[in-house]
Parts: C-alpha cells; structure tokens; sequence
C-alpha cells in the first residue's frame, strides 16, 4: 500500500509526496487553483504554457529543450482543466529516476530547480513576458480551443456541459472562448501572473521514486520568498434538480450524429452519498457490462458507444451516444428506460457485485501509475478529509442495494443536446 | 514450468519468462510484484492485411473480404452460453479487444482474481460461436463503428495517407472495412479465418503484472487445447516501390488543417531488427524533437503547433513508412520544411550533441515505458510478432552511434516516395 505524506508548505499551499520505488519515473507537478470566471478565464489559461517554454537560465524554448532532452527526454508540462467550479492551471515535470541515469546524473534535483525557476522567476524583459513566447503562447491556445472541435464526441459533450450549466462557472470553457484569447494583452500577464503565485492555492506533488525533501525546501523557499498572507477562496456550486429538459439540436455536416444528455443527481462532494451515485452509474453506463452497454448497444444494436459518467465535483451525469439520426428518438426513449429499471430496482445482485468490482478495480489500479495518483488526489483537493484510492473503494464495497436505487431515484434530466449530421459522407 | 526461461535486463534490472508451451502457444509473464494490477494479452497474429491465404494443407488461397478480422474480434466475445463481458463482470476485471494492421489482441486488466480472469480470457478465445443471427446483428454496431471513424479527422487523414503510398498493399484499406465489405461477411467465412489464424502455434500469451510464472504455467496445461502446427502463407501482390499520388485531400468538419506525411520505403521479407528500429527513432528524434532546429522554425513561423506536432516509424509485414502529422494552416508548407531539413540532414550530418541528446531522450521514454503493464504487456506482444526482443531493443538504443544513424538514413526518408495528406475545413 502507497503511503502518502502531506505537509502545509504556507498560507493555502499544500506539498504531499508518494515515494515508490516500483516506478522507474518522477512526476513532480504545481497546481494552482483559481474560481471560474469569465473575467479571468483565459489569461490565466495561457499562463502555465507561457511559464514552461522557458526560465532565466533558459531563456531560449529550443536551448531549455536540448537541455530536457540531455536529462533522458524529460518533460515540462502545462495543463488546463476544470475541477468543479474551478480552473486548475498546471504546470509539471517528469523524467526517469536518478537510478537509471547513463552517466550518474541526478535527473530530479535538476527538474526539481527547473521546475520551481520556470514558475517562480521566469525571463522577464522589462517586466513583461518576452513577446515571441506570448505570440507563440496565444496562437497555440487558439489552436488547442479550435482542435476541441475535430473530436466530434468530445465537442459534443463539452456542449452539453456549456448549455447545462449556463448559469454556474463551469460552464465557462476551461480556457474562456477563442474571442478572448484573441484579445489578450502581454501588458496584463505579469499582473496575473503575481496574482497566482501570490493568491491562489496551490497543490504541489511529488511522485515516484525520488527523496521528496529536496524538492520540498525548493518550493518552501520559494513559496517563503513571496511572504504570502491570504488565497483566494474558491466556491464550488452544485445545482440539485431540473424543473425541466432543455433540448437543443444543432446540425452539422457529419456522417454520425451525436447524443448527450445531461442529469442532475443532487449529490455532490464531499456529500456521504458520492460512493453510491458512482456505483449506480457503473451499474447504468459505466462498464461493459453496464445496462446501456448491454441493451443500448448489444440488444438492440443502436450505437457503438453509450455510456455515462458521473461528474462528482458537481454533481451531474452525462449520457453519451454516437448514433444514426434516425435513431436519435429511439435511443434517447431506452436511456431513460433503462434509468427507470435502475429506479424500479429492477437489477439483481449479480449486476451490483459487477459494478462494485469494476469500480474497485480502478480505483487499485490507479495507484500503479504516477498520472493515476495525479489525478486522485487533485480530486481530492476540497474534501476535508484526503482519501486514498483503497479507501474509497471500501466505501463503494459498502453501499446498498437500496442505496443505488435511491441514487437512481434523484436523477433529473437537465438537458438534452443533439448533434445532427447529415448521414452521408462527404 | 521449465519451457519458462528467464530473461533479465541488466541495464534495468527488469526480467521476465518466456517460451512456448506443449500446445504451440507461446507464452511471456513479466512479473511486478509491487503492482496491484496485472495486464493480460491473448493474441493472434492476424489483422486487417490479412485478407488472402493458404495454409500449406490447402492449394488455392482464400479471399475475404475487408473488415473480417475486426468483424470476428466482435464476435469472439459471444459464446453459446453468453457474452465474455458478463463473465469478465464476475471478476471484475476490465476487459478490452483491438485489431490492428498485422494482429488481433484480447485483454483484461484486473486487480483480483487474476487466474480466474486469465482462464476466462483463454476460454473465450478458444471457443468460437457464429450462427447467422448473431453475426447479422454485428452490422448494426460495427457500421455505426465504421461512421464514428468517418467523422474521424485522425483516422482519415491517415488512411488517405496509406492510399496514396500503397498501391496493392491491404494496409491501404480500412481496418474496419466498408458497410459494403461487411455484408458480405458469414458465419462460415468468420470459422474458415477463426481456424487458420487461431491455432495456438499462431498466437502468443503476455503477462505483465501481480503474477506468479508458475501459477501461470499451471493454467496454460489446465486451458489450452493443443494445436498441430500451422504455417499459414500470406499472399500480398507485389507491391512497387514508387507511390500512388504525391498529395490526397479531403474536407471534413474540423476547425483546423490537418496534415500527415510519410515517406514509403522499400522493403524485404525480413522485418527491421532492434537496431535498425533504434536507429530509426533516434534519427527522427534528432531532426524533428522539440529541441530540433527545424521544430522552432516550424513554431516561429506559425506553421505547426506543440500539442499535435509528432512522428512515428509505421511499420509491419510488407510495409514501413515514416510519417510525420499535426495540425498547420499550412500543410504544404509544413511538407517542404521537412523534406529540406531531411536533405540537409542527409548531406551535412548531425551536430554530435544533438545526436547525443536525442539518443538519451528516447532512452529515457523506454525506460519510463516500464512503469506501465498495459505497455509492457502491448510492447510484448508486438515484439513477439515482429521478431524482436524488449531489453535487446533498449540495449540497442544505448549503444548507437552517430554513424549508424546517418547509414540508416540512406534507406529512409526519399521524397521521391513522400505523400501529403491533408483534412482542410469544409466550410
């Protein structure tokens, strides 16, 4: 079992490490955590990219890129993703464990100081981020927004989620909209820069195999470097029912139409009632041998995929189909027949076993890889109490047939979104 | 378990066993003791190329049609007594299929009950069941499968890609096949292909994870029914050296161009070898990694952007090609900066520390490979196939020098075999 250590590194800046040696890699990765808002949505989206392309001592993007290749091809990452009401800006760096070094070099304490350089004290010119990078930076953000739209499957359940939640933060896209990126001005970042280092919370994690502490008085200096007094409080709001279904279609020139359909569950982290609302949605969409799998797809062979997944930070699950705009209606009307089995109690025991093994399993496999840690405890950033992956799974083990049906029961259909396509190709 | 011999990695100090079992199959089990989860593959060497061939028994060569192996993949998860998920779903394994170019691999992941899902995932595999009814409704969800990939800009970009590099190549053809190709698909069709490419001899066992070598052995005696051995000709039409077209379009829903573009090379009966492949990477590491000269010219032009911005060395039975993708507004312009960055690769060399970084960069990605059962277990598997072998392949990586690499480019890279494929808006 994976011993996790927590430590506060100072005022809303939080340092937890795993050190395993069964990994041959390290993962030491900041997350800065800001509230959704359309204000602020996209020039803090471009930061992270902006920071890892380069620090003092690297200035140059392909001179800091020879060097990451020289230690084994590690990576600086930048990432942007929602958590809840929340946008997460990361930044992150990876690479093979010291022991594995051709030539005896110390890959972590090297990406350790990269790691905390890039964000701490990057190459600034005259106060201001160099103006090649930030070009650069803005244009591949506009491009990483537009390429949201190529994946018809992930377009349409960003969609869903958009019109959902309309009125909450999470439906602001994780990097605002391609008009505000347009207008971003280099003269405003180093401003929002501060803002993060100085306001927000941050996470800082440490995985794999190498000896934390180094890594930890790095950040501890750095952090103390900036005497921070507050952070930003971050609000995480969860709608708990439909009055009605939204339906909207939009019409696009696609062979294969796309259904989703948007629920609220009225549970929501960190509610005692999460671990049943997961397993009812395995035992509904979640597994291969869920209903929808099976009756959905395999009985009357409508769809390649129809799944669901439950979204516990707001408490809301998505339905996703890929089918033929003939069958839109058809598949639509067995979705909710199959929720209305669920509600009915109208599984058996056999079924409830499988979806609590199934969820089981992921969650101990999770710990087998660095990302998998990652994200778990990301996740569990809110809860007043950190859970590991084992834990929740016990919780799981422990919930009741009656428990699942009352999840089932307090599902609302929010919104339905459909994307139409023509049905011939191109 | 004595046909089980241990091979160990030195460098890694990583070991697995291998070797084949009484009934023909061969087997690998690469243990991680500290793992909570074990990755399993039960596959066979058979994908979508192979549409036409003789065992050594038969004297005319069977034709079928395109999209069978895929389409049998599906039907292999039903039996007579009930579909392979809701046994996975008593273990709690999660389980999966895939077809490829050149092999068909079934596979679970689990947690618990690790031999228990191991003899399910042989059983099913041994036991195919077809009638009409059931592989009629396949067509329902596999041509729903194949529209998903007609709306698929990746998917199409590359196919478009092989068309018009390969002429006679069934790499050309779409894994899936076509709705038309897959109505003609029958249950006799579906046991004619079940029993040339299913015979044990044909098929390999990978396991990485929580498992014991022993424990493993015991199960392959208890499950698998001996084979006698196949040898299977497949039969692919000469295929020339020169390309169909230099340039394919096609306009789809996408936001953004989309570019792939490959250099076909030739090729003999014998797959490159681990040396040759290491060469290969490191030399496209070298000229197009992210801390390549032609990579920043690239991104300070605007022309290509890091999130999609990649390469890869696609190679099987009969087929190599390099190809180079990612989004551009500017596809062409993309392909010309390439092509002259190859050429002045090819007459000036490299610079020693370019090369040196980019040897260590893909040192350090197989390494981090590693870490992962699931690509262990794909890696073993594609390896065992191809000829290869893991830690010799990471050896091989090590020790290559600046002038092997600028050897192997002679044989790679031509732009007399180059295509460009583009997916452009359509509106």
């Amino acid at each position: 079992m994976t011993g996790i250590e927590q430590r506060a590194v100072c005022s809303g800046v939080n340092f937890r490490s795993i050190r395993d040696d069964r990994f041959k890699t390290i993962r030491m990765s900041v997350h800065f955590l800001w509230p959704l808002a359309k204000e602020t949505v996209s020039e803090n989206s471009i930061l992270p990219f902006l920071l890892s392309r380069a620090s003092r001592k690297y200035p140059d993007f392909s001179k800091l890129n020879a060097h990451l290749a020289e230690l084994y091809g590690a990576v600086l990452d930048a990432n942007v993703q929602k958590l809840g009401d929340i946008q997460v800006l990361s930044v992150s760096a990876s690479g093979i464990a010291d022991r594995y070094s051709l030539n005896g070099e110390s890959v972590s304490a090297e990406l350790a100081k990269l790691l905390c350089s890039i964000i701490f004290d990057p190459p600034l010119e005259n106060g201001l981020f160099p103006v090649q990078g930030f070009e650069q930076e803005k244009r591949q953000l506009i491009e990483m927004v537009d390429s949201e739209f190529n994946d018809k499957r992930m377009y349409a359940k960003l969609k869903c989620e958009e019109l959902m939640c309309a009125k909450e933060p999470y439906g602001i896209g994780r990097c605002g909209t391609r008009q505000q990126i347009q207008e971003l001005k280099r003269e405003d970042l180093t401003q929002v820069w501060e803002n993060l280092i100085h306001r927000a919370k941050a996470e800082i994690m440490v995985l794999g195999d190498c000896d934390p502490e180094p890594v930890y008085q790095d950040f501890y200096a750095a952090f103390q470097n900036l005497a921070r007094t507050d952070s930003v409080d971050c609000p995480n709001q969860s709608v708990p029912s439909a009055a009605s279904a939204a339906e909207t279609t939009e019409k696009m020139d696609v062979v294969q139409s796309k259904l989703v359909m948007g629920f609220r569950t009225a549970c929501a982290e960190p509610d005692a009632g999460v671990p049943a609302m997961k397993l009812f949605n395995a035992l509904f969409g979640g597994t291969p041998s869920s209903k929808l799998f099976l009756n959905v797809r395999e009985k009357l062979s409508l769809c390649y995929y129809c799944s669901s997944q439950f979204n516990p930070m707001k408490g809301i699950l998505l339905v996703q189909s890929g089918v033929e705009t003939k069958n839109i209606d058809r598949a639509k009307q067995e979705i909710l027949n199959q929720l209305e089995e669920v509600q009915k109690g109208s599984f058996d025991e056999n079924e409830l076993a499988a979806a609590k093994l199934s969820l089981c399993n992921s969650y101990r496999t999770l710990s087998d890889s660095l990302d998998g840690l990652e994200a778990w405890y990301l996740s569990q950033t809110f809860r007043p109490k950190v859970k590991r992956p084992e834990e929740e799974a016990e919780l799981v083990n422990a919930v009741t047939r009656e428990q699942v049906i009352e999840a089932a029961r307090k599902l609302t259909l929010d919104t339905v979104y459909r994307l139409e396509g023509s049905g011939v190709e191109a | 378990m004595d046909w089980l011999k241990k091979i160990t990695s030195e460098r890694t100090g990583d070991f697995y066993y291998t070797g084949k079992h009484s009934s023909g199959l061969t087997v690998t089990v690469y243990p991680k003791e500290k793992n909570n989860s074990t990755y399993a593959i039960f596959g066979t060497k058979y994908g979508s190329i192979d549409n036409c061939f003789k065992t050594a028994q038969e004297s005319e060569p069977h034709r079928v049609p395109a999209g069978i192996a895929h389409y049998l993949e599906h039907k292999m998860f039903e039996s007579e007594d009930g579909d392979a998920f809701k046994r996975f779903a008593k273990t709690g394994a999660s389980a999966n299929a895939y077809t490829s170019f050149d092999m068909t691999c079934y596979l679970f992941s689990c947690t618990e009950n690790v031999y228990e899902s191991l003899k399910i995932l042989l059983d099913f595999v041994q036991s195919p069941y077809f009638t009409e009814q059931t592989v009629q409704k396949e067509q329902g969800i596999i041509g729903q499968e194949i529209k998903m990939y007609d709306d698929d800009p990746q998917w199409r970009v590359l196919f478009n890609l092989l068309d018009a590099l390969y002429q006679k190549h069934p790499v050309r053809t779409d894994i899936a096949g076509t709705v038309e190709t897959i109505a003609k698909i029958t249950p006799d069709l579906l046991y004619q292909c079940y029993h040339t490419f299913y015979n044990l001899n044909n098929m390999v066992l990978c396991i990485a994870g929580n498992v014991q070598p022993d424990r493993v052995a015991e199960m392959c005696d208890e499950m698998l029914k001996p084979a006698q051995p196949v040898q299977i000709d497949r039969i692919f039409e000469q295929e020339p050296d020169h390309i169909v077209k230099a340039r394919v379009e096609q306009k789809l829903s996408v936001a953004v161009p989309l570019f792939e573009l490959g250099f076909k090379e030739k090729v003999s009966s014998k797959r490159p070898s681990v040396k040759e492949i290491a060469e290969t990477e490191i030399l496209l590491e070298a000229i197009s990694s992210n801390a390549s000269p032609l990579f920043r010219r690239l991104l300070d032009a605007g022309l290509i952007n890091e999130a999609s911005f990649g390469n890869e060395y696609f190679e099987g039975p009969g087929y190599a090609s390099v190809i180079f993708s990612g989004e551009s507004k500017d596809p062409e312009q993309v392909a010309q900066e390439i092509k002259r960055e190859i050429e002045n690769v090819r007459k000036n060399g490299f610079d020693r520390r370019i090369f040196e970084c980019a040897k260590k960069a893909v040192y350090g990605r197989n390494i981090a490979s590693l870490n992962h059962v699931g690509s262990i277990a794909n890696s073993l598997v594609s390896l065992a196939f191809s000829g290869r072998e893991l830690f010799q392949y990471i050896d091989a990586v090590a020790q290559t020098d600046l002038n092997s690499v600028m050897a192997r480019l002679e044989n790679q890279l031509h732009s007399e075999f180059s295509s460009l494929s583009v997916i452009f808006p359509n509106q």
